[in-house]
Formats: structure tokens, C-alpha cells, sequence
């Protein structure tokens, strides 16, 4: 166990922001893979990072196997498991948007090309496409330490897991340092290094918001001095 | 009547107690949590003073009545402006739009040109009878679609069309004559992807939602439950199944029979309580419920109850008697009586069509079915296992706190608003 606490001495506190999502519809479906893969090739970015990124938000039973729509689509509604697991692997917060339409709409084509019959699904089960705009809100929750964050994290929304993590990815990755806020404003304030490794490498494209909820919160857990104070804001 | 339960903590009971005025929002922030309101708060200030109308074709009966019940009064705490306006029409009328609601679900209709000059002239005489000055006007449904139309430009800000029903696959004349009345709008509302059609304008996806504090939603006690039942010739000892829904063929309350009937004979001691009551915008109601009733035939056990459009307590009375909560639809826009089955911890079993596949999820919250042997095996299933119908209750109660109470749905109308004032990137509300 460290001292992760007693060496951190904020300058600025963290802002803890939520967020919620207008979802808009296209007015376009995929019956089939040829469906997908035109509409991949045109429908705008928004509507790429809806079902590559900002899916996380809706509420899913299933552990994430495929952690966006397209892939849970050619699972489940075209059953091609070949390809959804391909697509699966995709990492859309690792690459500009341009970069990530052309793997999608290679990986399509390549499937595509080496299969005799299109694969298509049944009525009901077609993917409908939509987009969704960013709404953030400033909570006017100030944390000034690690330990208030930790605090906070059991009953922060999952909106604000979402904005922090899934969101801060996107935001950062698109300058080539992908990192969620959590971590960079422990770095910032010279949090534990390893605490700040630790919550930097949660692989969260395979976590629901609840599980990563609580990856964060075992991680505080190891790293507090006093990890009582998580279990008090838990219970 | 009995008082409500007050599930309250003890603090907020104290201070109603005293008289200290006690907000409408407050007391769902009980509910949803402080942060879910104050989200509202914050998208509020933005639009302070907005002048909002909702315009729909009837007070009493029905989703959207219920809905506009409690968006008003809670747009107005908000700070808005918000007032309700309901068009009036003649039988014919009602007769055709009812048509256009069969037409844009995909039945086969027959209309004659006749009767889209009568709903484009009910539109006309209402546009001049309504106050309609506003910032924002949220049109429902079919019924007052072209009221844009006949209003004089500048004295509406903007039209918005909310439409509730599933019309991914309309009849082609009736959508045809719809969509002409669309161009004048600058927003939809739908309450799914594949709800919405392509339009020339932003198509927003607004699944509806309930309100817990409601008569249909609250706690009741447990003599009022029993009272129910003692009035309605229901045994509270045996097991109960329902479906709450107006007598409308989409709803396909034969085939719940037809499913009751084939699980009878392995749960004898089952009832089935069919329960509807009339919308003065539904006409068919009264053909339906008559082929409904020949076919419950004299069985004791199958009780088809006509109820009164105020009677939401008795309903919620049965909802929270029933076992396994059925909604058999083979149309739905969204079943809302889905939604308050979850929130009362009830596993639903509906038809696997339209909004209900948004709420049902099979051994989540329920299960979806194709047909009345599907229901009929599920209700033997979840008969057998009560262990699995508590899961699910459980399950389902939380799942409709997250996303289907009206602090969800008031903040979609809300982020619609501040969207359609902001229509670049994304917002910060500060």
C-alpha cells in the first residue's frame, strides 16, 4: 500500500461534468451487409461515432462481448460471428474518424468479397441508423483531492463515467494522447504514478458503465491510504 | 378512498407536514436523485420564459393525454411557459384519423378523398379556434398536423411534430398526405430509429415515459389493492394475469385469451383480467370489445373490464395484483402500460413489436413473443418459476427508473428546445 494521498496537493480541482445525448434519426436502415457497407462509405461522421463509440451510453444486459452496434448487429441480427468479431476488435478511439470509416468499410469489403450470398436478417431485426449530439453539463461539483474523487465515484451518475472516460477519449485521442480525465488530472496533480497506470490501462471498450465504475473504484481501493473512506461511500 | 402510502423519507414527511410548500420537483427528486433534476434546472435557465403549447386531439384516454398531464405543470415549475390545447372534430373526424393512425401502423385502409378534405378543413377551423402563440408548439400525432399550415406565419416560432406511433411501414396514400404537412415543421420527435422515416428535418428519438407519483403509478395500500380486486369478482389468492390496453385490434386482445386458454388447463385456478376503457378519439373501441366479449365467452375466470378513463388507481391496483403483466401487441408505438407493469416489479410479456422491444428484454425484464403459443409459454414459465419472476421485477423496476420516468423524457423535450436554438456543434450547459 502507498501513500497516494499525502503527495498530492491539487492546484485546481477536478470538474465533474455530465452529460446527456440528443439521438437523432437518419431515416435509414441496414437490411443486409451491402446496406452497411454503403451506408459506411456516406452517412457523416456523427453517425459513425454514434454506433462506434457513443453506444456505451444505452443500456445493454448483456456483458459487452462486442462493445459497439455494428458488430452486436452482424452477430446478432445477420449471425455472421466471423466478422462481428473483427469488427469487435475495431478500436474507434485510437484513429481520426477518416481513418476509422476506412477500416470499417475495408473490413466489409473484404468479408463481402469472399461470400457467395449477402448476409441479411429477418424483419425487425434491421439496424436503424441515427447520430446523437454531445450535451454537457458543469454539475459544480468541485473534488480538490484524490480523495474526494474517490469518494465521489460510487455515486457519480454513469453519464459522468461516460463524459470522463469514453468521451475524454475521444476528445484526447483525436490529438494523438488518448487518455480519460480521471487519470490525467491525477497526473496533473502528481497522484501515485502507478495509481495513475493503473486507471489509464482500465479497458473500458469491454465494460459496461457500472463494471467500470467499479474497476475505478478497486483501483482507489489499492491505492488509498485510508480505504475506508470508499467503503463509507459505497455503503 | 384510502390515503396514498407515503414513501417518503421521514424528513421530507415532516416538512409537508408542517405546510412548507413542497415542489413537484422535489418530490421526484426522491425518485431519480438530486443530480437528474438539477440537470433539468440547468437546461431550464437557458430557456426561461419560452412559450410552449402542446396541441393534441384529446384530454382524457390514452398515452399522450397522459403524458401532457404532468409535462405541463412540470415545464411551468421549470420556468417555462407551457400551456395545452386539444383539437376538437366531429365523429367523422375522429373516424378518419383513427384510419390514419390504422393506415400509418400498415393495416389495409380505405379512404376517400373525401375524408382527407374533412381532416385538412377540422384543421383549418381548429387553427383559427386555438391559442397557438408561442415560442415552441409540440404537435402530437396525426390529428392537428396541418394546423402549421393554417396558422399565420410569425405567430408560432416553431412547429414541432411529435408523433407516437409506429409508422415505420405506412400505408402509402395516408403517409403521402402526411408528409406534404411536414415541410412547415422544423423538428420531429420519435420514439425509435425505426419509427422515423426520412424527412427534411432533424428527427429527434424521444421514447415517452411515466410518472411515478401519479394515481396509475403510486404506492397504494394494500386494503385499496384488495378493494379492487373484492369489486371486480377477482380472487386475490389465486394466480392473476392481465393486459391493460384500449380494446383495439393492434393490441390483439383475442390472442391473450387465446393464450390464456392454452395455459389453463395446467394452472386451472388462473384469471385473466382484460382491462381498457374508452378514448373519445377511438372510435372502433366499441366493435372490438364486442368481438372480445363473444369470444371470453362465460368462463368466470376471464373478466373484461370497460373502465372509466379516470381510473387509474383500480388499474394500478391490478397491475400490482397481477403475476405477469402481458401486453400482446402486434403494433405498438411505445406501451406505456409496459412501462408502469416494470416500474410495479411485474415481468411483462409483449408482443415483440415497436416500443415494447425498447423495454422487454428476454430474462431481463420480461420476454418478447411472435404469437399467442409464445405468450402462453412464457406465462406457463414464469408461472412456474417464481424465483425468476421476482428477478425480473426486480430488474425491470430499475431499469424504468433509469430511462422511462419523466425527468428522462422532460429532459429529451428540454435538450430538443435548446438544440433547436443551437443548431451547431455540442452545447456546455454551464
Amino acid at each position: 500500500m502507498n501513500d497516494g494521498e499525502k503527495q498530492t496537493v491539487p492546484t485546481e480541482p477536478f470538474a465533474l461534468f455530465d452529460c446527456s445525448l440528443a439521438r437523432l434519426a437518419i431515416g435509414r436502415s441496414c437490411s443486409n451487409l451491402r446496406d452497411l457497407l454503403d451506408a459506411l462509405r456516406n452517412v457523416p461522421d456523427t453517425v459513425l461515432e454514434h454506433h462506434m463509440m457513443r453506444c456505451a451510453l444505452d443500456d445493454h444486459f448483456e456483458l459487452y462481448e462486442f462493445p459497439n452496434d455494428l458488430a452486436r448487429w452482424c452477430w446478432d441480427a445477420l449471425g455472421d460471428r466471423g466478422l462481428a468479431e473483427q469488427l469487435g476488435l475495431v478500436d474507434p478511439y485510437q484513429q481520426p474518424m477518416a481513418t476509422l470509416r476506412g477500416m470499417l468499410v475495408n473490413l466489409i469489403e473484404d468479408r463481402l468479397w469472399g461470400l457467395e450470398r449477402v448476409p441479411w436478417c429477418r424483419p425487425g431485426l434491421e439496424l436503424h441508423l441515427a447520430s446523437s449530439r454531445m450535451m454537457a453539463f458543469d454539475t459544480g461539483g468541485r473534488l480538490p483531492t484524490l480523495a474526494a474523487l474517490a469518494q465521489a465515484l460510487p455515486r457519480m451518475s454513469s453519464r459522468s463515467l461516460f463524459y470522463h472516460v469514453h468521451e475524454a477519449r475521444r476528445r484526447s485521442g483525436a490529438n494523438g494522447a488518448s487518455s480519460d480525465d480521471f487519470s490525467a488530472w491525477l497526473e496533473k496533480i502528481g497522484a501515485e504514478p502507478a495509481l495513475v497506470a493503473r486507471i489509464r490501462a482500465v479497458d473500458f471498450y469491454f465494460l459496461n458503465l457500472n463494471q467500470l465504475r467499479q474497476e475505478f473504484i478497486d483501483a482507489f481501493r489499492l491505492h488509498l491510504t485510508e480505504p475506508q473512506v470508499l467503503l463509507k461511500a459505497t455503503a | 378512498m384510502m390515503p396514498t402510502l407515503d414513501a417518503r423519507p421521514a424528513k421530507r414527511r415532516k416538512r409537508a407536514h408542517k405546510g412548507i410548500h413542497m415542489k413537484l420537483l422535489d418530490r421526484y427528486e426522491e425518485i431519480v436523485g438530486p443530480s437528474e433534476v438539477q440537470r433539468l434546472r440547468q437546461l431550464a435557465a437557458r430557456l426561461h420564459g419560452k412559450r410552449i403549447v402542446h396541441v393534441n386531439s384529446t384530454r382524457l384516454g390514452g398515452g399522450v393525454a397522459e403524458i401532457l398531464v404532468w409535462m405541463i405543470p412540470l415545464m411551468e415549475e421549470l420556468g417555462l411557459s407551457a400551456r395545452w390545447e386539444v383539437i376538437e372534430g366531429n365523429p367523422d373526424f375522429y373516424r378518419v384519423t383513427k384510419a390514419f393512425h390504422n393506415g400509418l401502423q400498415g393495416l389495409p385502409i380505405l379512404l376517400r378523398n373525401t375524408d382527407f378534405d374533412l381532416h385538412y378543413q377540422i384543421n383549418q377551423e381548429n387553427a383559427k379556434r386555438l391559442n397557438l402563440e408561442a415560442d415552441v408548439v409540440f404537435v402530437h400525432d396525426p390529428q392537428p398536423i396541418y394546423l402549421p399550415h393554417f396558422t399565420p406565419k410569425g405567430r408560432v416560432g416553431r412547429w414541432v411534430w411529435r408523433c407516437h406511433i409506429d409508422c415505420s411501414r405506412p400505408n402509402r396514400s395516408v403517409w403521402k398526405y402526411l408528409e406534404k404537412a411536414i415541410p412547415d415543421y422544423q423538428a420531429t420527435l420519435f420514439s425509435m430509429a425505426a419509427f422515423a422515416r426520412p424527412l427534411p428535418c432533424p428527427m429527434f428519438l424521444v421514447p415517452p415515459a411515466i410518472d411515478p407519483l401519479s394515481d396509475k403509478n403510486c404506492a397504494i395500500p394494500e386494503e385499496e389493492r384488495l378493494e379492487t380486486l373484492r369489486k371486480h369478482g377477482i380472487d386475490p389468492d389465486r394466480p392473476l394475469i392481465l393486459q391493460v390496453s384500449r380494446f383495439d385490434r393492434f393490441k390483439d386482445p383475442l390472442g391473450v385469451i387465446a393464450a390464456y386458454r392454452l395455459v389453463k388447463p395446467y394452472h386451472p385456478g388462473l384469471q385473466l383480467v382484460l382491462a381498457g376503457g374508452p378514448a373519445s378519439d377511438d372510435p372502433e373501441g366499441a366493435e372490438v370489445l364486442r368481438e372480445v366479449m363473444d369470444r371470453a365467452g362465460e368462463d368466470p375466470d376471464l373478466r373484461i373490464l370497460l373502465l372509466p378513463p379516470d381510473s387509474h388507481r383500480a388499474i394500478n391496483a391490478l397491475q400490482r395484483s397481477a403475476l405477469i403483466v402481458l401486453q400482446k401487441s402486434v403494433k405498438e408505438g411505445f406501451g406505456l402500460t409496459v412501462t408502469e407493469a416494470l416500474w410495479k416489479g411485474k415481468p411483462v410479456i409483449g408482443g415483440a413489436c415497436g416500443g415494447i422491444t425498447l423495454q422487454v428484454h428476454d430474462y431481463h425484464t420480461g420476454f418478447l413473443v411472435h404469437s399467442p403459443e409464445g405468450a402462453a409459454y412464457r406465462i406457463r414459465y414464469l408461472l412456474r418459476y417464481a424465483d425468476k419472476r421476482q428477478r425480473m421485477g426486480r430488474i425491470g423496476h430499475e431499469f424504468v427508473r433509469e430511462h422511462f420516468l419523466l425527468t428522462r423524457n422532460l429532459r429529451d423535450y428540454l435538450t430538443t428546445l435548446l438544440y433547436l436554438e443551437n443548431p451547431g456543434e455540442g452545447i456546455l450547459v454551464a
